[in-house]
């Protein structure tokens, strides 16, 4: 009886301490939807980024129809804390619209891209750690600014001229000031440049404009050339394409591209409502394809996807294996990662997030304890869009795949 | 949970058998001059059931909505006390000295507690941009328990009331969460009432095992060989009932925005059964009186 005693005073007194919250594991796994009460408010993040501090800022559109500039959207930045609860949420004036993500991170700085809505010029904003704007500049000579992405010191942007009615190559130093550009004509004709326009004032399809450095070091952009939504690769010397990848008009195309090495690369593409991804997939940087027949090839088609779905590819490591990460939508309104090897272009596993109410992917980034952290939309009450910040652990990401 | 089973099992058999260990010289018959040793000492076994009434108090309180514009109160879940009735079984082995007794009395408790919150969303500048949602809450747990428990009674008669106070020790057993989801929409025309169907989830990875403390009254009433009983306790949990690492685990739960609070389950318990002695029983000998 004594032993039982014994049993039952440890027991008691292991149960008294093992329920206690943990913050180690309160940072690990949380789901967090940042609501905000409006009927009309509408937030869509675009990236997320884990600070020192191990919080987490994150960059999105919102909804600035009632602020006088009803074609584009707005920015918001939010700084939530390590646990995901909020810090401060700014939603940056209306005089910066159309945000371009990534988040850019140059030394350890923070940068991203939108555009000044009466000139259509692209302009720099630097953002600090804890969700302020430090500073804006105005990057003249490049505009309607559709993709950016680091290089070296400084950036490399993808814009639109209207004017020539070219995809223009910028590279831009982190002062802000552009200086090596080259134009790839979209075609002539109004039907050429309805699609891009619609991109941006956020009236019909918002294309996965993309623009990035090959394993070789030339520069390539995903945007219109030629009458076409294509894969374009550039040095910025040559007058033309090095080589491309033909979409079909602006019903197909790439969706995202992330170099491995050589000429291998992880992609998705999409074409009439259809999603493609392929893990690992050679592209000739030197020559003229067709994205048809990489799919024919080397896609893995994913009827699950909601049409043209969003995609995003990342590079991370689960359980000392380096992964290709893609993270996409799913018909059934949850978010959908597929993790293969990078190696070995293998699936390694799929997990979902959300449920109950819509959720759209915004971006995926790898923590500092091994973890993910995803960021998206979901459709508060089934019908306000809010920003929603899912936190796995790194045992959630190794059980998940 | 198997562990739960086995350590229950043996707690169970190791209390039976101690009951048995000393049993009487005299067999089934009364020894000479023996009705006080017999009221003196005594070995109980017996059944209880009946109902219980539950609380959740909440300790830390959790969301997976942050408001970015508006206080986090206008969201927080309203607890409803002891509005709910469960039931449980329990089996009673005592053993009664000199007006006292150590009961050891293994439970099988089912209980349930609500709670409710809600949302607004509006548009000050158009009274009719409005959309009000309600989440009510049901969790129903299951525990399987194992109260010890010290008694004394105040009077020696065939009525017999008692007092109990003792700890408990909880062994989660199963547990399902219901979320009815109502409201009203003004936006969509005129004030148009909302339901949607239950989100009813198996909760058994938002619950841990726990302890606490319980204490009661209650009433014995002999008849023959038998002991009727009837009681009432009140149990106050002391550890959190909360699996603090799955708060968030559960997806269609976090999809509407509901995390896991910190939380302390208290009862009330209302138990009649029945108790046989294990030692004298015979037509011939009465258990007391």
């Amino acid at each position: 009886m004594k032993k039982i005693i014994l049993l039952f005073a440890c027991s008691l007194l292991w149960i008294a301490c093992s329920n206690d919250p943990d913050p180690a594991t309160e940072k690990a796994n949380f789901v967090r939807v940042y609501d905000n009460n409006q009927f009309n408010a509408s937030y869509r993040p675009l990236d997320v980024v884990q600070t020192a501090d191990g919080g987490y800022l994150i960059l999105g559109e919102r909804d600035i129809s009632e602020d006088g500039a009803p074609y584009y959207a707005g920015a918001f930045i939010l700084k939530v804390d390590a646990f995901g609860l909020v810090v401060s949420e700014l939603e940056v004036t209306s005089d910066k619209v159309n945000p371009l993500a990534p988040i850019l991170r140059l030394g350890d700085k923070l940068y991203f891209f939108n555009m000044d809505p009466l000139t259509t010029q692209a302009q720099l904003s630097e953002i600090s750690p804890n969700g302020n704007l430090v500073a804006t500049t105005l990057v003249s000579g490049v505009f309607y600014p559709a993709a950016a992405a680091v290089d070296g010191n400084g950036f490399v942007v993808l814009g639109y001229d209207n004017a020539t009615r070219e995809s223009v190559v910028s590279v831009v130093s982190a002062a802000g000031t552009a200086s090596t550009q080259k134009g790839f004509s979209i075609g002539a004709g109004d039907a050429a440049e309805e699609p891009i326009i619609e991109h941006y004032n956020r009236t019909g399809n918002v294309f996965p404009f993309q623009i990035g450095k090959t394993a070789s070091g030339r520069y390539f952009f995903n945007g219109f050339y030629d009458y076409t939504f294509s894969l374009v690769f550039t040095d910025l010397a040559a007058d033309g394409p090095l080589g491309r990848v033909n979409g079909n008009q602006g019903n197909g195309g790439f969706s995202q591209l992330m170099p491995l090495e050589g000429n291998r690369y992880a992609a998705a593409t999409f074409s009439f409502g259809r999603n493609f991804l392929m893990p690992s997939v050679t592209i000739n940087e030197s020559a003229i394809e067709q994205v048809s027949n990489l799919e024919d090839a080397s896609g893995l088609s994913l009827l699950e996807l909601s049409p043209n779905a969003t995609v995003k590819i990342y590079s991370v490591t689960i359980k000392g294996t380096p992964v290709t990460l893609f993270a996409s939508n799913t018909v059934g309104k949850q978010i959908a990662l597929y993790a293969y090897d990078r190696l070995a272009g293998t699936l390694l596993g799929t997990h979902y997030l959300g449920f109950s109410n819509p959720f759209e992917v915004g971006a995926v980034t790898p923590t500092a304890d091994g973890g993910l952290a995803i960021c998206g939309t979901t459709y508060v009450a089934g019908r306000f869009p809010r920003a929603v910040l899912f936190k796995m652990s790194a045992e959630k990401v190794n059980e998940a795949f | 949970m198997t562990k739960t089973y086995l350590l229950f099992a043996l707690m169970l058999v190791s209390s039976l058998t101690y009951a048995q260990r000393k049993r009487s010289p005299y067999g089934g018959g009364r020894p000479p001059g023996s009705k006080n040793t017999f009221l003196e000492k005594q070995w109980w076994i017996g059944l209880k059931a009946g109902t219980n009434l539950t609380e959740a108090v909440p300790e830390a309180r959790y969301s997976a909505i942050v408001p970015t514009n508006y206080p986090a109160s206008l969201g927080e879940k309203a607890y409803d006390r002891f509005n709910k009735t469960g039931s449980q079984a329990t089996l009673e082995i005592t053993f009664y000295i000199k007006r006292l007794s150590l009961s050891l009395q293994p439970t099988y408790r089912h209980s349930r507690f609500t709670y409710a919150n809600q949302y607004e969303w509006f548009n000050p500048a158009d009274a009719t941009q409005t959309l009000q949602l309600k989440y009510d809450h049901e969790q129903k747990t299951d525990y399987a328990e194992i109260p010890f428990l010290l008694k004394y009674d105040i009077t020696g008669n065939k009525l017999r009331p008692y007092v109990q106070a003792g700890v408990f020790y909880s062994f989660l057993v199963g547990a399902t969460q219901t979320v009815n989801i109502s409201g009203l929409d003004v936006a969509s025309g005129s004030a148009n009432p909302l339901t949607y169907p239950p989100v009813i989830v198996g909760a058994e990875d938002l619950f841990e095992n726990y302890w606490g403390w319980t204490a009661g009254a209650g009433l014995d009433y002999n008849v023959g060989n038998v002991r009727l009983v009837l009681d009432v306790s009140y149990r106050m949990g002391m550890s959190n009932v909360t699996n603090t690492q799955n708060r968030f685990s559960n997806d269609r739960l976090a999809g509407i925005g509901e995390a896991q609070d910190d939380l302390l389950m208290n009862n009330i318990v209302i138990s009649a059964g029945v108790l046989f002695p294990l030692r004298f029983l015979s037509t011939s000998f009465r258990t007391l009186d």
